[in-house]
């Protein structure tokens, strides 16, 4: 099992590169993540010791860019029509599903990998507190690890590529922008703590906040494997109704 | 032995297939025959667990394909129609990928692969990206990597589309080959074909198996007839 695993990880994680696709996507990222942070930012001007100014944007960049990563990933072999192949294979869809997954994840940390260089020349400039920036990264790998989810399984409705990307940033904007708090104010009378707590807990930018501030508790994690998760069971349902 | 007991198969309100029964042996080239639509392709996707079946079982070597599929997999390669490939691989990462997804490392791997490349010839285009290979090769590449871990039953949707008459008979002769030890299942719609290889034919129409005879058993049926005019008497509507 471990080894289709690898091989399924390996063929699409390099499929990345072979294409042409990862230097651009890459390109694109980095331009982006820094032009963010220094001219809409306020890099030089902001209190930056926690490069506040760098990860404020980066749930907007990886919206517009994480589905470029991902639409190939089942829409391609539909597209293809290797899709045929690889599920008349002897492995578990499950395997299949998490092995793709992984290379996006992988992919997406390398994504992040590349603006490593910013932390390193900042930390020469200013005192930075590293701890935050460490648990504001792993709040960027959060976000790629639930993006990534949600990419592959819309990736796995579609048969075109074009239509799964731009269905995701749709999807991903939806989760990314989801602030259900009104609904608190509406219901002030009847709602009780619990129903507030619930409500409060879907807004994915607190949880963002919560974590690149460097307050990471487990309703934070919790949120983000609630999306991770089921939609990687959405997507093993996905190919399992594609059987139908 | 592969075997297909009361197979049903269902897109809305066409029966693909319908109450499909068969058992194939060791040493069998079998032809899938039967016109466009006739449910061939639906036969073999329900034969390699691609497609579920409405009612009926397919075995395999004793495995219930719907409930011990990794185990009965492990048995058959299929090479659907068109053979598709990943363009961005070469011949050999390619035939790599195919033989780490059967579970080979190391030297099998490497025997495997060098086995299935010569068997197909490949061997001039082994480090060429396969988007750059004619159709022919792009079809061998296909069927090596169907081989590379030596499958016992094979199942090919027609192996010899788009190639031309040197390829198409090289195909033939492999298929033969590979039928003499193992179970091959094609499907095709090619006369020539099916004298050519089968020793055994499945004909199927409107998703029904109208005919399990060989090529000798059909000839002799209409005896002044050839066998594209028998295909066309058993499949016409009249």
């Amino acid at each position: 099992m471990f080894q289709s695993f690898k091989a399924i990880f390996y063929k699409d994680f390099a499929a990345f590169f072979r294409s042409g696709n990862a230097y651009i996507i890459l390109g694109i990222y980095a331009v982006l993540s820094f032009a963010s942070a220094f001219y809409f930012g306020g890099y030089f001007s902001l209190d930056n010791t926690s490069l506040i100014s760098f990860f404020y944007f980066q749930p907007d960049i990886l919206t517009v860019l994480l589905p470029a990563v991902t639409m190939r990933s089942w829409a391609d072999e539909y597209r293809l029509g290797t899709i045929e192949y690889l599920l008349t294979q002897p492995i578990n869809y499950a395997v299949a599903v998490w092995a793709k997954y992984c290379a996006t994840c992988l992919f997406g940390l390398l994504m992040l990998a590349m603006t490593l260089p910013l932390w390193l020349t900042s930390s020469f400039l200013i005192n930075l507190d590293n701890l935050n920036i460490f648990s504001a990264y792993l709040a960027c790998f959060l976000t790629v690890c639930t993006f990534c989810a949600l990419g592959c399984a819309v990736s796995a409705f579609n048969k075109n590529t074009v239509i799964a990307y731009i269905i995701t940033i749709f999807v991903l904007w939806g989760v990314y922008s989801i602030n259900l708090d009104f609904l608190l104010t509406s219901t002030q009378q009847f709602s009780d703590e619990v129903f507030a707590k619930v409500i409060r807990s879907l807004n994915f930018s607190k949880h963002y906040q919560d974590v690149i501030s460097g307050q990471i508790g487990l309703d934070n994690l919790i949120y983000f494997l609630t999306l991770i998760f089921p939609a990687l069971w959405v997507n093993v349902v996905a190919l399992d109704y594609k059987k139908q | 032995m592969i075997v297909a007991k009361n197979l049903s198969k269902s897109f809305k309100n066409i029966k693909a297939v319908d109450d499909v029964n068969f058992c194939i042996k060791k040493g069998e080239v079998v032809a899938l025959l039967g016109p466009n639509g006739a449910g061939k392709t639906t036969l073999m996707r329900l034969l390699t667990g691609y497609l579920q079946q409405d009612s009926g079982e397919v075995s395999v070597y004793g495995f219930n394909i719907a409930e011990n599929r990794e185990d009965a997999l492990r048995k058959i390669a299929y090479v659907p129609e068109n053979a598709p490939l990943y363009p961005e691989m070469s011949v050999y990462e390619y035939l790599r990928f195919a033989g780490s997804q059967r579970g080979l490392e190391n030297d099998d791997l490497n025997i495997n692969l060098a086995e299935a490349a010569s068997q197909m010839q490949l061997s001039s285009v082994f480090n060429q990206r396969i988007d750059t290979l004619s159709k022919g090769y792009r079809h061998r590449t296909a069927v090596a990597g169907a081989l590379i871990h030596k499958p016992r039953i094979l199942i090919l949707d027609e192996p010899t589309e788009g190639l031309d008459p040197n390829q198409k008979q090289d195909m033939r002769a492999f298929i033969r080959h590979y039928g003499e030890k193992n179970i091959v299942i094609v499907s095709t719609h090619i006369m020539e074909e099916v004298e050519n290889v089968a020793s055994r034919i499945l004909l199927m129409n409107k998703g029904k198996l109208i005919s399990d005879t060989t090529p000798v058993s059909l000839q002799n049926l209409y005896p002044d007839k050839n066998m594209s005019e028998a295909f066309r008497l058993m499949t016409s509507e009249k």
